[in-house]
Parts: C-alpha cells; sequence; structure tokens
C-alpha cells in the first residue's frame, strides 16, 4: 500500500473539523457570556450546555459507531477492514468522551449536590462503560492477525454494547428499591430562554463536529500503522526470502505467510 | 547485591513502561473493583462512606495479585529464567529489585485508589500522616511477600489460580491492620490508629528478610 | 475557579491535547510508512511498488 493512497487527507474532514472548532468558541461565547444565569441554577447552568453534548457523544454516537462498525465487519455480505478500524477508532475516542461526561458531571453535581459522585444508573453506566472501554482498547493492542484482532475486538463492542443498557436498567433499579423512588433526579429544571435554548443546540452541533474530526484522524491513524505493519512484514519477508536463495542446498524452513491486513 | 537490585529494578521498570499493562490493566481492575464492591455493599451512601477503608485494601489486595503474576510473566519466555540465573547476577539482588518495581507500582496503584475512594464514596483523608505510613509499610510487605510467592508458584501450569490461592491468606494480616489503620485516618482517630502499624511493620521487615534469604534456593529448586 | 469555568477549561483543555497527539500521531506514521516504502529500502526487497 503506498503511502500516498494511505495518508490522503479528505477535504471534508478538515471543513469538519473547522466548522466545530468554529462552533464550538461560539458555544463557549455563548455559555459562559452571553446567556444569562438560570433561575434555579444561577451560574451552574452553564455546564448543561457542555454537559449532555458530551454525553450524548460518548453514549450515543459512540455506540452507533462502534457497534454499527462492529456489526458490519462481522456481517459477511459488509465485511471490511474500514468497519474494523472505524469501530476501534470510535472507541478510542469514546473513552476520552466518556471520562469528560463523568468529569462535567461530578463538576455540576458538586454544587448541586454536595458530593463528586453518586451511585445513579446515569453515571455509574457512563463509568462503566469508560473501564470497557479501556479493557477494549487494551485488547486491541494485543499483537495479532488483522483479521483475528478484528473479529475479537468486534464481538467485544457488540459486548459493551449490550452490557451498558443492562448495566443502567440494573443500577436504576438497585437505587429504585434502596430509595423507593427515583434516587437522583438530574434537576434539569431550568427556564430556558431562547439565548439558551440555542446555545444548547450549538453545543450540541459542536460537540458532535468536533466527534466526527476527532474520529475521522484516528481513523486514519489506524490505517497508517496497518499499513506500516504490513510493510515492516513485506520487507523482512522478502529479505527473508532473499536470504533463502542465497543459501544453496540449505534446509533453511521459509517462512509461512501470514494472510496480511487485505486494503480497506 | 544492591547493584545487582537497581539492574533488576530498571529492567522490569523498563519494561513496564513499554508494554503499559499496570497502566492500562491493573489500575483499570483496581478501580473496577472499587465500583463492584459498591455494587456489593448498595447505594446507601453513609455504607459505603463506612466501607470505604476496607474496599480501598481489598481492592490494592486484588491488583496485588495481578501486579505479582505479571511481574512473573515478564520472566516466563522460554530460558529467560535460566538466563537470569546463569547471568551471575546475586538472587538476592534480584528479588530486591523486582520487589521493588512491584512496590513502585503498587504506590501508584494506591495513589489512584485513594483519588477513587475520595471521589467515588466521598471520604476524606483526615490523618494523613497515618494513611501514607500504612500504605508504604504494607507496600514493602505485600511486594517481598508477593515476589516471593511468585517464585514460588513461577513456572507452575496452573500458577494463574494457584497463586491467589497461595499469596491472598498471607497478605491477609496487611488487609486487617491497613484497614484499621486507614479507617482510623479518615476518621481522624490517629491514637487508636497508629496501633495497627504494629502489625504493618514486623509483616515488612519479616518479608523482606525472608525474601532476600529464600528466593535464591527457590530459584534454583524451580 | 468556579465549577462552571474549570469544568470548560477542563473539556476544551483535554480535547485540545488529545487532537494535537493524534495530529502528532498521525503525522509519525505517515513519516514511518514513507520509510519502510519498498522504494526507499536501500536492500533491494524484489518487491517493487505498490505491495497488493
Amino acid at each position: 500500500m503506498s503511502a500516498l493512497t494511505v495518508a490522503r487527507r479528505p477535504r471534508w474532514l478538515t471543513v469538519v473539523g473547522v466548522l466545530g472548532v468554529v462552533a464550538l468558541g461560539f458555544t463557549v461565547w455563548l455559555g459562559l457570556w452571553i446567556t444569562p444565569p438560570d433561575r434555579f441554577q444561577g451560574n451552574l447552568a452553564r455546564l448543561l450546555y457542555i454537559h449532555p453534548a458530551i454525553a450524548t457523544v460518548a453514549l450515543y454516537w459512540v455506540g452507533l459507531v462502534a457497534a454499527g462498525g462492529s456489526l458490519l465487519y462481522l456481517w459477511p455480505r459488509t465485511r471490511s477492514f474500514f468497519w474494523d478500524r472505524l469501530a476501534a477508532a470510535s472507541v478510542e475516542v469514546g473513552a476520552v468522551f466518556a471520562a469528560l461526561t463523568l468529569v462535567t458531571g461530578a463538576l455540576w453535581g458538586r454544587p448541586v449536590w454536595g458530593v463528586w459522585w453518586t451511585w445513579d444508573a446515569r453515571l455509574t453506566s457512563t463509568a462503566l462503560l469508560l473501564l470497557l472501554e479501556i479493557g477494549y482498547l487494551a485488547l486491541r493492542r494485543v499483537p495479532a492477525e488483522p483479521a483475528i484482532r478484528a473479529r475479537r475486538c468486534a464481538v467485544a463492542a457488540l459486548l459493551i454494547a449490550i452490557d451498558i443498557p443492562i448495566v443502567h436498567f440494573s443500577v436504576d433499579w438497585w437505587n429504585t428499591l434502596h430509595q423507593g423512588g427515583t434516587f437522583i433526579d438530574p434537576g434539569f429544571q431550568i427556564h430556558a430562554s431562547p439565548s439558551m435554548s440555542w446555545t444548547f443546540l450549538l453545543g450540541f452541533i459542536a460537540f458532535s463536529l468536533i466527534f466526527v474530526w476527532l474520529l475521522g484522524v484516528r481513523y486514519q491513524v489506524e490505517v497508517l500503522q496497518d499499513a506500516v505493519g504490513d510493510q515492516e512484514l513485506e520487507v523482512s519477508l522478502s529479505e527473508r526470502w532473499s536470504e533463502d536463495t542465497d543459501l544453496v542446498g540449505a534446509s533453511a524452513s521459509t517462512p509461512a505467510p501470514t494472510t496480511g491486513g487485505a486494503a480497506p | 547485591m544492591w547493584h545487582d537490585a537497581v539492574l533488576v529494578a530498571g529492567k522490569d521498570l523498563r519494561i513496564e513502561a513499554r508494554a503499559r499493562v499496570a497502566l492500562w490493566q491493573v489500575v483499570p481492575f483496581a478501580v473496577l473493583v472499587l465500583v463492584l464492591l459498591a455494587f456489593a455493599i448498595g447505594p446507601d451512601q453513609a455504607s459505603l462512606r463506612h466501607a470505604a477503608p476496607g474496599i480501598f485494601w481489598v481492592a490494592l489486595l486484588f491488583s496485588t495479585v495481578l501486579a505479582i503474576q505479571r511481574s512473573v510473566a515478564v520472566e516466563s519466555g522460554e530460558g529467560t529464567r535460566d538466563g537470569l540465573r546463569l547471568s551471575g547476577i546475586d538472587p538476592a539482588g534480584i528479588f530486591l529489585g523486582k520487589a521493588a518495581a512491584v512496590g513502585l507500582q503498587l504506590l501508584v496503584l494506591q495513589l489512584v485508589l485513594w483519588a477513587g475512594i475520595t471521589f467515588l464514596f466521598d471520604v476524606r483523608v483526615h490523618v494523613v500522616w497515618l494513611a501514607v505510613t500504612a500504605s508504604l509499610l504494607a507496600t514493602v510487605g505485600l511486594a517481598c511477600a508477593g515476589v516471593l510467592y511468585g517464585a514460588l508458584s513461577a513456572g507452575l501450569r496452573v500458577r494463574d489460580t494457584l497463586l491467589p490461592l497461595l499469596v491472598l491468606p498471607v497478605l491477609a494480616p496487611v488487609l486487617l491492620a491497613g484497614s484499621k489503620a486507614w479507617e482510623a485516618a479518615l476518621n481522624g482517630n490517629a491514637a487508636s490508629g497508629g496501633q495497627w502499624l504494629k502489625i504493618l511493620i514486623p509483616f515488612a521487615v519479616i518479608y523482606l528478610v525472608v525474601g532476600v534469604v529464600l528466593y535464591g534456593p527457590l530459584q534454583e529448586a524451580a | 475557579m468556579s465549577y462552571v469555568d474549570a469544568g470548560y477549561a477542563i473539556a476544551l483543555a483535554t480535547l485540545f491535547v488529545y487532537a494535537v497527539t493524534l495530529v502528532l500521531r498521525r503525522r509519525r506514521w505517515e513519516r514511518a510508512l514513507q520509510m519502510s516504502e519498498p522504494g526507499v529500502e536501500p536492500e533491494g526487497a524484489p518487491a517493487h511498488g505498490e505491495a497488493s
């Protein structure tokens, strides 16, 4: 695979990145300065311009790409390393967003509830999601043939996607039975003025665009890593073969050619 | 012996820096244990706060087993252990070096776990010197006992199930004393907490000495 | 610094740092790929040009 084809940087990705940064800039400007403080939560509501957006990315966009990509890889009709690499890229980006969800959530929760952490369903599921994603990334780093690794990671991703709703439901029930009612009301009580609603929406758009850009770059890194791996394998294989032909009457065993990564 | 210890410690730490298994596997595992134990205890904030010191130490102990297995696995390649033996490095030095490397990882682990219980269970360490002293002493004991038992079970095919079974009962006094010491540290009760150090100190000293003495013979027997 | 400021700062800083690491990783692997291209290798590997 030539460096030229792999390192091609699509224009649309850069555009998305720029738009994302611009949207984010406006979100921050509007969120921190232009919008009024909330009637109930005061300035604390400003975190709601970023926290739910980040959480949506971490839970829904990432889930969609990782699970969808894994399914599409496993399905023989649509099998392609493109889906495997896309899913893997989304899990790493997703871990970053999951961690940010927890941090921004805790910073919002501390002044509101007085504690950094509560064991409510949403926070706990996100924490478990983060741990599961770290596990996936560790699994991904285990050296293996690309096809085997892809299959292994696809199954792992699907299991995570199935597991998180189960965890969420269990923790919710765990809390409800204990408290005899909903444990924590996330307190989304805000009287939204127009500027607040627009900022809220803009935040969603901004973080979604940023996610797409990060996903795109991370995907490119994944492709490049695999390409370099293939290249090094080719070089060492051909060096080995040329060694063998130099040896007269030697019974050197040829290395078993592995089924290397196919083109995406 | 000390020079060899530094050599071996450096080797183990360099391998870890490259592979980053402790960072990306053992640390998340420790946090996972915190979460699972919270599930076991229930969402009542008061119970969790009460159980926090015990949870810290249980998570630490389980993670120690993983760290030991990793420390042993690093040399499980064909002939690596023999090579180490034949290299003329003082076995006591190997022991100290490996224990030091594991100890360092355990210290990092404890920092993460301390942050974890502060964040997740809403507790605060009020008697810092007590918590820190208990942790340092325990780390020496855990690392020395762990590496020793790791050597005992190295090379055995049932190592993965045998090591926890062998080493966890041995580490129980550390769990006991550590939990009590930290409980006192969290409650601001320095006086009662200090007495638990009387268990941690001999434990650390004994396993340090025993390890230095027995590690060599153990390697020969393997 | 208020909780709100901290939240914004952490979120923006983390994403920025992550983005930078991604771009740097991409550049490093691009360079690695160029270096390991068969055409560049002095010891002539028989396979030249586009590998499959």
